[in-house]
């Protein structure tokens, strides 16, 4: 086997002071890169608190980041969160993965925290530490003008610095590392933005069979409706899923009081296209290009974001679903956490805030003053500090995102598994549940559910640590990416070899959490969900989950995960999987 | 589980994928093994236990596609690489075993999908469902049965002109030549001008059960559409042909909507088939006959068209990419109202009735099975 070591830049805040070192060959074949290694790292010390000077936050590329292999410009963010308490690691886009190649790294790993505001740039091997004077304000997009000469940015904006617990990382000032707060960490440390620049491409083992697999998984990209169909993602970007969510009855609307929303036509990706002139953005070596922009250069929000900020708050203004996109974009905000918070609220104070008002309590939200120290705190704390703790549509406190559970078996039980709260990309079942790739599966059934999630949160897990694009997997699949794998990197790897590394980083972070006080309990949906209906369509019903089903089906999935009746995962696993 | 078990072990023996139940052993897990043995091999336990499968399917297959898989392994001794279409996209190579530890299995289906074990027969995974380990098996069998004719066919030399760089020389087998005969039996789907919502649906149903009885494909794959009024139905991406009942995407023509997000991957032929030829009945299959005699000669390439007769046959990859058939099969078909993609499968269409287009279908599988009969000399 080759020689493969990951090469990781730690930084040190507090006396601004870096070093350079290798991660050694057995640690970096087990957890291979982006969101393995973090994990691995974050395991060190698992019991840290999000918001604590010698909290890491990581950045890391994965070995396929920079390739050619289409779809696989992505990189990884992690740390602790604040919004969850679970570990949580976020996969984005843009150029900073590829910058961090080309400039020799695979990780970044910050710790401290710096007494003024700063910029970290790094260019190949020279790290500087620049202080910035900023106002607590500033949009994001000032900040990516000012230094996207440095090479590729990741920012955190205003909302971090006001203590927002749902604070992105903007990357090149279109991507967010959106969910569970990584911005609130960035912030906490007073780093303004991380910018780095390389100059080196990152070598390929074989380049011609590295050819060969592009052409292999480009001829399923082209084979796949949901990528390069008529409807696909590469023509509409992720909205295109917004027709299908409201006739399949699954599209949350009123803070999930109902399944349907009866306008959602007015956000509908034929209609988003046609208003904005959309044209296609995207990611490096990415022929996807899941991303619109409008005529003016504008980027448009993606399926969540419409979905949250349209039906989830009952508003049919796509002008006001554009500027809260906007809003939460310039300020460094998670717009499903943002959007799902004020449903809640809506719920709670028996109103609707649509149009202008929807906007209203997104500004101030993004303030953190008045009401908006409380909104940014996410839908769990602002429903128990309301006296309602039963409105929070979340899981683990992470808010559920634009697919109701009960419309999809698979994915209910794989929000309630994920390991960084309610998450549809950690086992993304809408593949089979919705979408028909490789296979269909009976969204209303929990048969043979508990395998197929668990299988999938391992090839999820590892294609977050190669640095590829869950969206590839629409079309082609790990068969592919293994030869891939093998081209750029040499290793003498197999298809099920990365499934198996996959199932070691997912174990790993389900153990952290369950070090960090998570049990059984945690892993449940809303009780809304076990007693109300949703809103049935023609010829179609949408029942509560049973519950007594679930649990069963939950303890099925802890057996096949090799977990305790608790939900631990036992020692005998974590032997297996090499974790201990 | 255990009636997906039973459904798709007749779906093999209906699809003539074994000879008889008794030589399928089917396989799903979840917390535990299903199986309709009580009692689980040993090598099954571990393949569940080392490979991230949901699903396995250990079969012999009919004794046409078993005497194949004996001429092509003198051949192909280590991994048979088919060329059609299905297969390049799809199954890329089928291991063949060498040895039958549960080692060596493991190995290949840490690979691969699927490979051919010591004694011919096939073993096929899934990683979501039972469904997908039937569809692996399914297109081993029917890539076999292409690679082998075409391999003869181009073995031929000659004037033939073989240039198929996986290709190998193979002597035909009389036992297999003895074996073979044009699709049968035939049942044609009934003669309905659909008028209705439900008229299309059903007629559509009927046309994709009678299209995989009577052999032009195999159930898992192929498509169909119908145009009424300012709609599309189309049968969804990875539905069974033979089991459209709740799987028909209404596509606006008007582009209006996206929902067709989980229609066929070659709903934008359709399209554009509908668009050049106002024909609103378009059936697409596998038939084995029509996809050997297309890749019968040199190699295509996309843009290139030559002829079976009258038929276009034009290259282009499965769907709607920059290389994708939806560029070069509309206009072959306004020339002709029936196209085969190299490799691939036959479109056809009907003005208004699917039996129009399932008799083009059928009349070109039995041509083409004449073809080969008179190439063969059987």
């Amino acid at each position: 086997m080759s020689k493969y070591t990951l090469k990781c830049l730690f930084v040190d805040l507090d006396s601004r002071s870096v070093r350079f070192e290798q991660v050694p060959q057995d640690i970096s074949l087990k957890y291979i890169g982006g969101r393995g290694i973090a994990t691995h790292l974050l395991g060190l010390n698992p019991m840290l608190k999000a918001g604590e000077p010698e909290t890491p936050l990581i950045f890391s590329a994965g070995p396929l980041t920079g390739s050619r292999l289409p779809s696989t410009g992505r990189m990884s963010i992690s740390s602790f969160s604040p919004l969850t308490n679970t570990i949580t690691s976020s996969s984005v886009g843009g150029n900073l993965g590829i910058q961090m190649r080309m400039a020799g790294l695979d990780v970044i790993h910050i710790t401290g925290k710096s007494r003024n505001k700063l910029v970290l740039c790094i260019q190949d091997r020279d790290v500087s530490f620049e202080d910035v004077a900023l106002g607590e304000d500033t949009p994001l997009q000032e900040v990516f003008l000012k230094l996207s000469s440095r090479g590729s940015v990741a920012a955190v904006g205003s909302a971090g610095f006001h203590g927002c617990l749902f604070a992105s990382i903007m990357v090149d000032g279109a991507y967010a590392a959106g969910r569970g707060g990584l911005g609130y960490v960035m912030a906490s440390k007073n780093l303004v933005a991380v910018t780095v620049r390389g100059s080196h491409r990152p070598g390929v083992g074989d380049r011609y069979m590295e050819g060969i697999t592009t052409e292999d998984i480009l001829r399923l990209f082209d084979a796949s409706p949901a990528i390069m169909g008529v409807s696909g993602i590469h023509r509409y970007g992720t909205v295109s899923l917004v027709d299908l969510m409201a006739s399949r009855r699954m599209m949350p609307t009123a803070n999930f009081r109902k399944t349907f929303f009866e306008q959602y036509r007015a956000f509908s990706a034929s209609r988003i296209v046609s208003t904005f002139k959309a044209t296609h953005n995207g990611c490096y070596a990415c022929p996807i290009r899941c991303k619109l922009k409008s005529d003016g250069g504008k980027e448009l929000p993606e399926f969540e974001t419409v979905s949250h900020f349209g039906a989830l708050n009952e508003n049919a203004d796509l002008m006001s679903i554009i500027e809260a996109n906007r809003i939460c974009n310039e300020v460094g905000m998670d717009t499903i956490t943002a959007a799902s918070t004020i449903a809640c609220l809506a719920e709670i104070r028996e109103k609707k805030y649509t149009g202008d008002t929807l906007v209203g309590k997104v500004k101030e939200m993004a303030s953190g003053k008045g009401l908006g120290e409380l909104l940014q705190m996410g839908s769990r704390r602002l429903a128990e500090e309301l006296g309602q703790p039963g409105t929070s549509m979340s899981v683990k406190s992470m808010e559920i995102p634009a697919y109701d559970p009960r419309g999809a078996y698979g994915m209910a039980l794989g929000y309630c598994t994920s390991t960084r709260g309610a998450c549809h990309l950690r086992a993304y079942p809408i593949s089979h549940e919705i979408l028909r790739r490789p296979v269909a599966t009976d969204r209303f059934s929990f048969q043979g559910k508990a395998r197929i999630i668990k299988i999938a949160e391992d090839v999820n897990a590892v294609i977050d640590s190669m640095g590829a694009c869950k969206f590839a997997f629409f079309g082609a699949s790990m068969e592919e990416y293994a030869l891939g794998m093998k081209a750029v990197t040499g290793l003498d790897i197999e298809p099920q070899d990365l499934i198996t590394i996959g199932e070691r980083i997912f174990t790993l972070e389900r153990y952290i959490n369950c070090q960090r006080g998570f049990a059984k309990e945690d892993d449940f949906l809303p009780a809304r969900f076990y007693k109300e209906h949703g809103t049935p369509g023609p010829g179609l019903e949408i029942p509560p989950i049973e519950r007594a089903l679930f649990k069963e089906t939950l303890e099925r999935y802890y057996r096949v995960r090799g977990c305790s009746p608790d939900g631990v995962p036992t020692e005998k696993r974590l032997k297996e999987l090499d974790i201990i | 589980m255990m009636e997906t078990i039973e459904k798709y072990l007749g779906k093999l023996v209906a699809q003539g994928l074994v000879d008889s139940s008794e030589d399928a052993s089917l396989f799903s897990m979840d917390d535990r093994i299903y199986s309709k043995d009580e009692n689980i091999p040993q090598i099954v336990e571990y393949l569940f236990k080392t490979l991230n499968i949901t699903s396995l399917i250990i079969a012999r297959p009919s004794r046409l596609i078993l005497n194949i898989i004996g001429e092509l392994k003198k051949v192909c001794p280590d991994r048979i690489a088919p060329k059609d279409s299905e297969s390049i996209t799809f199954i890329h190579d089928i291991p063949v075993l060498q040895d039958m530890d549960s080692k060596t299995i493991a190995t290949a289906l840490k690979r691969r999908k699927g490979c051919i074990a010591t004694d011919g027969s096939i073993i096929a995974t899934g990683s979501i469902t039972l469904e997908q380990a039937f569809v692996v098996f399914s297109s081993i069998c029917f890539a076999l049965f292409v690679k082998y004719f075409s391999d003869v066919l181009n073995s031929l030399g000659g004037s033939h002109g073989n240039v198929h760089d996986e290709c190998t020389v193979i002597e035909p087998s009389s036992t297999i030549l003895g074996m073979i005969g044009p699709p049968g039996p035939i049942r044609r789907p009934s003669l309905v001008i659909p008028e209705s919502e439900y008229d299309v649906i059903s007629t559509k149903v009927d046309t994709g059960k009678a299209t995989v009885e009577s052999g032009l494909v195999d159930s898992f794959f192929g498509n169909i559409s119908y145009t009424l009024d300012d709609y599309m139905y189309i049968s969804q991406t990875a539905a069974a042909l033979d089991e459209l009942e709740g799987l028909i995407d209404k596509v606006a023509l008007d582009g209006s909507s996206t929902n067709d997000i989980t229609s066929s991957s070659e709903m934008g032929s359709h399209l554009r088939i509908h668009e050049l030829t106002l024909d609103r009945a378009i059936l697409h299959g596998h038939p084995k006959f029509s996809v050997i005699m297309s890749m019968y000669g040199k190699p295509m390439e996309l843009g290139e068209k030559r002829y079976l007769g009258d038929i276009p046959v034009v290259y282009g990859r499965v769907g709607a990419g920059k290389k994708g058939l939806v560029h070069v099969l509309p206009p072959a078909m306004q020339e002709s109202r029936a196209a085969i993609a190299y490799g691939h499968g036959t479109f056809t269409s009907g003005s208004e009735s699917f039996l129009d287009a399932f008799d083009k279908m059928l009349y070109i599988e039995n041509a083409c099975f004449e073809m080969l009969k008179g190439l063969l000399s059987i």
